[in-house]
């Protein structure tokens, strides 16, 4: 089906800078330290720039691809591999959308589960939470970006409160720097491959930007933010906890929070949980939006009626998911297709689309 | 003052009886059943008349309760039997009324008797007439705004009459580009709907939505603005407000030159203004009044009075109910100390309460005034002070709960107020349902809410989204006057300038 946005529904390219980060930030955030502890230990604060520098390569990437196809990722595979192939690989893209929203609210049930009700249902909230987004993907692509603008601005207002950490901060604990391999070094940015993943999101929302080219310098400043930022929990966490210690938080950047205390809150945690829906809920729109619209273009049926659909699916599958266990492996599976996307697959069709638009060039010349 | 008019029901019509008005249903325009029907009713009068100097005879047909009697008998009755008056095209040069009318067309017979007009006919003859205008205007004085008051600035608002109401408008905007189209609306009431826009200035799109959504109406009455305001909002299922409704002149006057379309119906003392944004709810035009320091710390005043009075409630019951190690030691222990002999959980009392709050505020609403300052005592403060006796409810709730509607009230516009009141509830469902996350919960649908409502197709949020940072100038704060020189982005006007900012902003040099 072919794509034609009216210009009142496209969003202004700075947009973009909020769309990037509110698709990066997420789930990952909130325990990405002790993953990529693991192996860089200390060091780990070099991962989070190193793989700051790949996505910036790779978003270098999406931008040639965009520039020669100029539309979504249906319209990339049509010109590499034809109409038909890109079906499938439109699809299965859809399944990786849902493999995501599913770690995204599932994951966040556990942390409610395990901080503040024990019993929290997980179907329930988990149909709460579609339902929400579903309303809000009805609204269209703008709504989604407002919540996205929405989502930023609380994040903004959160990002500082991580201050409270300092004076109990200890730098001798990042000592040595450049004590781990590069390879170790490597796998602490593997590690953070779920926290990075989301930008890819451009390859959707492309042809819904006034001025598409405009949009560049924005997504390179948000891939620049969230870099920063994680750098700057990274930095903030490694020397806040020993290694250790580090070593048995599996949300790392929740804990630092039990610091914080002012005349009338004592346990910010709880406020930071809550509040941290909002940040997830633009996560999960994102990626239902894609999904819909991937299978638009596919099949040619509505957002009206398929967003519904998957969110359905994803609901089925959130119960399915019951312990710590499965759902990180889930979640890590979830991180490798992410990280294979990502890393792999981009490089790939960016050679792909360089070698179809030459041939392309080519029939043109002799004909 | 009846038998002033010499009663004469002419023989020929005098044998219609009922049976007969009755039948030609199908062709209400034709002048005899039109008559017929009016002949039903107590307050239509046929008397005839003869001129003293030329003899002739002629009749005036009207409908009573729409005629001025004054009018008939000074401007009409006494030139028409005293001069010379021979045939109907004397008529203008005797008369002292402008708005006359002769013609041969009687299709505007219903029409014209049924709003205030006089038909005259000479020696009964129906081929040519004469309709002259003798309405009775009754209207209400014009009043303090009761809704919007404002401590300085103008005191006056718009009443119920539509050309008292435009006269308003017209008098302080003397200028051609103000435009005024008439509608008429509802096929019963036929109500007079007027749409002002002004030429060059407001977006030509909008003015023509507005129209189009106001010709569209299917309705059999239409008896305030309100009824146009919720007929023509983009949707019909968000609460919020879509259009703002004022009674102050200026500020529609204010809207008209922003860029704005204004609709304003006969019978309503409050002109509807569209398109509009949320901020626009919760500034009041006091603002522009006032300095423009004092202006923007009200208006951050209201806009935090508004978070308060949604979120504050259900937090206090999220927290009671779920999260008690969030509050620090010692304001547990008052929190504790208040609540210990309550029996009841914190959604049940916050229940209890708001819903007294409400049923104090429904009825001062519907009772006399001054019973209804009784009653804000009486509920305030005996119902308050005796349930927290009686140990009903805490004492610290109580205070929340008062300070929350007295937040509540800070909300200049009523539409949005009770908007206001109704979204308390679901927070305080959610908060009890899943404490802190239920109302961030909450909080998300009601920003989803707020983004996809329009008005006029316009996003209601802006100036924050979609992000228009030279709108800033007028929404949490208000700048001074020299830096509004420029019309509202968001309304798109087809002139953005409002007047030169080089020199409103001349300055002179010290001791020039």
């Amino acid at each position: 089906m072919k794509l034609n946005v009216p210009e009142n529904r496209k969003i202004a390219p700075f947009y973009i800078f909020y769309i990037v980060t509110s698709a990066q930030i997420g789930m990952g955030v909130l325990g990405f330290q002790r993953i990529i502890a693991k192996d860089a230990g200390a060091d780990g604060w070099i991962s989070v720039i190193v793989g700051g520098i790949i996505i910036q390569i790779l978003m270098f990437m999406i931008y040639q691809i965009l520039n020669k196809v100029n539309g979504d990722w249906y319209d990339i595979h049509a010109y590499i591999f034809g109409e038909k192939l890109s079906k499938v690989f439109s699809l299965l893209l859809v399944i990786y959308a849902c493999f995501k929203t599913i770690t995204v609210i599932r994951g966040y049930i556990e942390i409610v589960q395990v901080w503040m009700f024990p019993g929290f249902s997980s179907f329930w909230f988990g149909l709460a939470f579609l339902l929400l987004v579903v309303y809000v993907i009805n609204g269209g692509f703008r709504t989604v970006v407002g919540i996205n603008v929405f989502s930023m601005i609380i994040l903004f207002l959160i990002i500082p409160l991580y201050l409270y950490t300092v004076p109990y901060a200890n730098p001798s604990f990042l000592s040595p720097v450049f004590g781990h391999s590069v390879g170790e070094i490597f796998n602490g940015v593997k590690g953070m491959s779920y926290s990075y993943t989301g930008y890819e999101i451009l390859l959707f929302v492309y042809p819904f930007l006034q001025e598409p080219a405009k949009s560049r310098k924005w997504a390179y400043l948000g891939l620049l933010f969230t870099t920063c930022f994680y750098l700057y929990l990274a930095l903030l966490t490694f020397m806040y906890y020993p290694e250790e210690v580090l070593d048995s938080l599996i949300w790392a950047s929740l804990y630092m929070w039990k610091i914080i205390e002012m005349p009338f809150v004592e346990r910010f945690d709880y406020i930071g949980i809550a509040t941290w829906f909002i940040v997830l809920l633009p996560n999960v729109c994102l990626y239902l939006w894609v999904a819909g619209q991937m299978v638009k273009r596919s099949f040619a049926i509505r957002l009206r009626t398929s967003v519904p659909i998957i969110a359905g699916l994803c609901l089925i599958v959130l119960p399915l998911l019951e312990n710590r266990t499965q759902i990180h492996g889930f979640i890590d599976f979830t991180a490798q297709i992410g990280m294979y996307l990502n890393a792999i697959y981009i490089p790939f069709i960016f050679i792909c689309v360089f070698i179809a638009w030459k041939v392309k060039n080519r029939e043109k010349k002799s004909n | 003052m009846i038998n002033f008019f010499k009663k004469k029901n002419k023989p020929t019509k005098q044998k219609d009886t009922k049976g007969i008005t009755k039948e030609p249903q199908k062709e209400i325009k034709s002048p005899k059943t039109t008559v017929d029907f009016l002949r039903e009713s107590n307050d239509f009068k046929v008397v005839e008349y003869k001129n003293k100097k030329t003899g002739i005879t002629f009749q005036l047909t009207f409908v009573m309760s729409l005629i001025d009697e004054k009018i008939m008998q000074e401007s009409a009755i006494s030139y028409l039997l005293e001069e010379n008056f021979s045939q109907i095209e004397d008529l203008p040069h005797l008369l002292p009324i402008s708005d006359m009318e002769i013609t041969t067309d009687l299709s505007q017979l219903e029409p014209k008797l049924l709003n205030g007009y006089v038909l005259l006919t000479v020696e009964n003859k129906m081929d040519k007439v004469c309709f002259f205008a003798a309405q009775k205007h009754v209207t209400r004085d014009i009043t303090i705004p009761e809704i919007e008051f404002s401590v300085v600035g103008p005191k006056e608002s718009f009443v119920e009459a539509l050309s008292e109401n435009l006269n308003l408008v017209r008098k302080k905007l003397p200028i051609k580009e103000l435009i005024i189209e008439e509608f008429e609306v509802g096929q019963l009431s036929k109500t007079k709907v007027a749409v002002l826009y002004l030429e060059g200035i407001t977006n030509e799109e909008d003015v023509n939505t507005i129209k189009q959504r106001i010709s569209d109406i299917e309705i059999d009455a239409i008896l305030d603005s309100s009824y146009i305001g919720q007929i023509i909002s983009d949707s019909t299922y968000s609460l919020i407000p879509q259009n703002l409704d004022t009674e102050r002149p200026d500020r529609t006057i204010a809207g008209l030159i922003e860029g704005k379309v204004v609709v304003i119906v006969d019978g309503s003392p409050h002109a509807l203004l569209a398109p509009t944004t949320v901020i626009e709810f919760f500034s009041s035009f006091e603002d522009y009044f006032l300095n423009w320091l004092t202006s923007s710390f009200f208006r951050l005043l209201r806009v935090f009075a508004v978070v308060f009075s949604i979120l504050m409630t259900p937090i206090h019951v999220a927290i009671l109910t779920y999260h008690y190690e969030l509050i620090p030691e010692d304001l547990m222990g008052i929190l504790y100390t208040s609540r210990t002999a309550i029996p009841f959980p914190p959604l049940l009392e916050a229940l209890f309460l708001e819903l007294t709050i409400e049923l104090l505020r429904e009825a001062g609403a519907r009772l006399p005034t001054k019973v209804g300052q009784t009653i804000g005592i009486v509920g305030g403060i005996v119902i308050g002070t005796a349930s927290v006796e009686a140990g009903l409810t805490s004492n610290v709730l109580l205070i929340l709960i008062g300070l929350t509607a007295l937040a509540s009230f800070t909300t200049p516009i009523y539409r949005m107020n009770n908007t206001i009141r109704i979204y308390r509830y679901p927070f305080l469902l959610l908060a009890q349902l899943w404490g802190l996350l239920g109302i961030t919960f909450g909080v998300c649908l009601l920003v989803a809410e707020l983004l996809r409502t329009t008005s006029l197709g316009r996003p209601i949020l802006t100036p924050f989204y979609p992000l228009r940072v030279e709108d800033f100038k007028d929404s949490f704060i208000r700048l001074p006057f020299n830096r509004q020189s420029k019309r509202p982005y968001s309304l798109r006007s087809q002139n953005k300038k409002r007047f030169s900012k080089d020199k409103a902003n001349e300055k002179k040099d010290v001791d020039e």
